[in-house]
């Protein structure tokens, strides 16, 4: 399923009457079956992006349409055929690896036995057996993921979005994990918005890397990932990363810079008001 | 052997238990050389001896057993109809606009003061016992509860809304149970009241109804200080007991909170 993404503006009230600027006539197609790569600073609008096109946040003006492979706009509502990924996963506190992971089908009323089945399949398949009734605080934060991931994935949706969902964690598990996301990327072939602000995640993953300005977010560049697949971390090294890498760099600093000079003036002039 | 500095030996953990034993022995010593009348201080083992005494008669489990029956009654009550009314007013805003001002009037109102009223209206039966230890605790369990209900972590609704709950589904499997921590909160508070209440309603309207309010105060208008002391004695401990049960009873619920 495309993702089509069209003027897309939207707009926060600030201090004092103010507005602020999250994202500023964004357009872009995100194509079926790819990974699209968001990054950019902090506070482009990257994750109001993901949460719009998931009809999480409502846009102040602009539009989302779902195509189907025949660029058919599907007519269900937005963020029926999607599922988030939270920066924070929002597992339920209160509810075991399997409970979480079977929340969905729990909601659309599948019977107990079939969306326990479904949901230790994919608990299995994430590498959690043996997990199934301990609650998230008795996991550690790869782990946690893990479960987030399942969760998400038992939804079947053919869209999925993540918002920085592997920021948190250590290096170490965070490389786990892109790997784990590439594994699954390759056998299901979902569409994927990623929203990061580390570059080397961005080109790893990435069929392409939307880089998004300082706000208000517009689109820098889209940069092509032509490297093969199946990806694997052993690429970062290669020649063609560190030019692709080199690229994105150079772009994101620019928008980096802008936004410390943005931050500086504005406590100047709020300095000078006080 | 290393010692890890987080646990105590023998000697420090020991140390809480030495202080009360110190403090015992010095009333008992102080009582006997210094010859206070045992109706102004009886020596712990006067006090032992008729704590022992009203055991064995009965009389300390019968008045015992009629409080904790009040207090547990009313307390049932009060967390029935505070849990709800609390929910209520989280998921309607209307309800939540009328019963604020209910509560905003009612609740610094001292509640020992309802004493006077409730004993014209309803008599100085088990009715107004329970009565006044049912509105004692309902307030911080009304409160509690629907503070709970509002301060549901907006992350968690939106994720169960884009896992395809209802609005319904997302009270009930999401905002309730993340409510739950404040709810208990609610319920210790509701509890604390509702022995003090308790114990104090049998003080004043209690005649001859028994109850370990009774007890104090019958003891205590014929001078029978042992029994005060002994009666004291064992609200303290009845008192720590049921803390304790509740945190048992917290954990056993609620698992997924982090206790103490």
């Amino acid at each position: 399923m495309d993702v089509v993404v069209d003027q897309l503006t939207q707009i926060w009230a600030g201090r004092g009457g103010t507005e602020v600027v999250a994202l500023d006539h964004f357009s872009h197609r995100f194509r079926s079956g790819r990974i699209a790569c968001l990054l950019g600073p902090s506070g482009c609008g990257k994750s109001t992006l993901v949460q719009i096109v998931g009809g999480i946040e409502q846009a102040t003006s602009g539009a989302v349409r779902i195509e189907d492979p025949q660029h058919r706009t599907v007519a269900r509502p937005l963020g029926a055929d999607s599922v988030m990924m939270w920066q924070n996963l929002n597992l339920f506190p209160w509810r075991s690896v399997v409970d979480n992971v079977a929340f969905g089908p729990e909601m659309q009323g599948m019977p107990k036995a079939e969306r326990y089945a479904r949901a230790r399949a994919l608990i299995a398949s994430v590498g959690l057996r043996g997990f199934e009734n301990h609650l998230p605080k008795q996991l550690s934060g790869g782990m946690r993921q893990r479960v987030a991931l399942a969760r998400a994935l038992i939804m079947e949706r053919p869209i999925l979005l993540m918002d920085e969902p592997f920021a948190a964690l250590d290096a170490q598990t965070k490389i786990v994990m892109q790997e784990e996301l590439l594994r699954i990327f390759d056998e299901t072939h979902k569409t994927i918005l990623f929203v990061t602000h580390a570059i080397e995640e961005a080109i790893l993953l990435g069929d392409e890397v939307v880089v998004m300005t300082a706000r208000p977010g517009r689109i820098k560049e889209v940069i092509a990932i032509d490297l093969p697949r199946p990806r694997s971390l052993e690429m970062v090294n290669s020649k063609e990363f560190g030019a692709l890498f080199d690229r994105a760099f150079h772009l994101i600093r620019e928008e980096v810079m802008k936004t410390m000079a943005q931050q500086a003036a504005a406590e100047q002039s709020e300095g000078a008001a006080t | 052997m290393s010692k890890a500095s987080g646990s105590p030996n023998l000697l420090e953990r020991s140390l809480p238990w030495l202080s009360i034993a110190a403090v015992v022995a010095a009333w008992e010593g102080a009582v006997r050389f210094h010859g206070i009348a045992p109706i102004y201080l009886p020596a712990p083992s006067s006090v032992l001896y008729y704590l022992w005494r009203m055991i064995a008669d009965g009389s300390m489990a019968y008045n015992l057993g009629i409080t904790l029956i009040r207090i547990f009654v009313g307390f049932a009550l009060a967390a029935v109809t505070g849990i709800l009314l609390g929910v209520l007013m989280g998921m309607s805003r209307n309800v939540a606009r009328v019963a604020d001002i209910w509560i905003a009037a009612l609740y610094p109102l001292p509640k020992i003061s309802l004493i006077p009223l409730l004993i014209i209206w309803v008599g100085t039966g088990e009715a107004y016992k329970i009565v006044i230890s049912t509105i004692s605790a309902f307030f911080p369990i009304v409160i509690s509860t629907y503070a709970g209900i509002r301060q549901a972590d907006s992350g968690l609704v939106k994720a169960a809304k884009d896992l395809g709950a209802n609005a319904r589904q997302i009270q009930l499997k999401v905002v309730i149970p993340s409510a739950i921590p404040s709810i208990f909160a609610g319920l210790h508070l509701g509890m604390g009241v509702a022995i003090v209440l308790v114990v104090a309603a049998e003080m004043i309207g209690g005649s001859s109804q028994g109850g370990m309010g009774w007890l104090l105060i019958s003891s205590g208008q014929v001078m029978e200080t042992e029994k005060v002391f002994a009666s004291l004695i064992v609200l303290a401990v009845v008192g720590a007991l049921i803390i304790k049960l509740q945190q048992w009873a917290d954990r056993k619920v609620a698992p997924w909170v982090d206790h103490d």
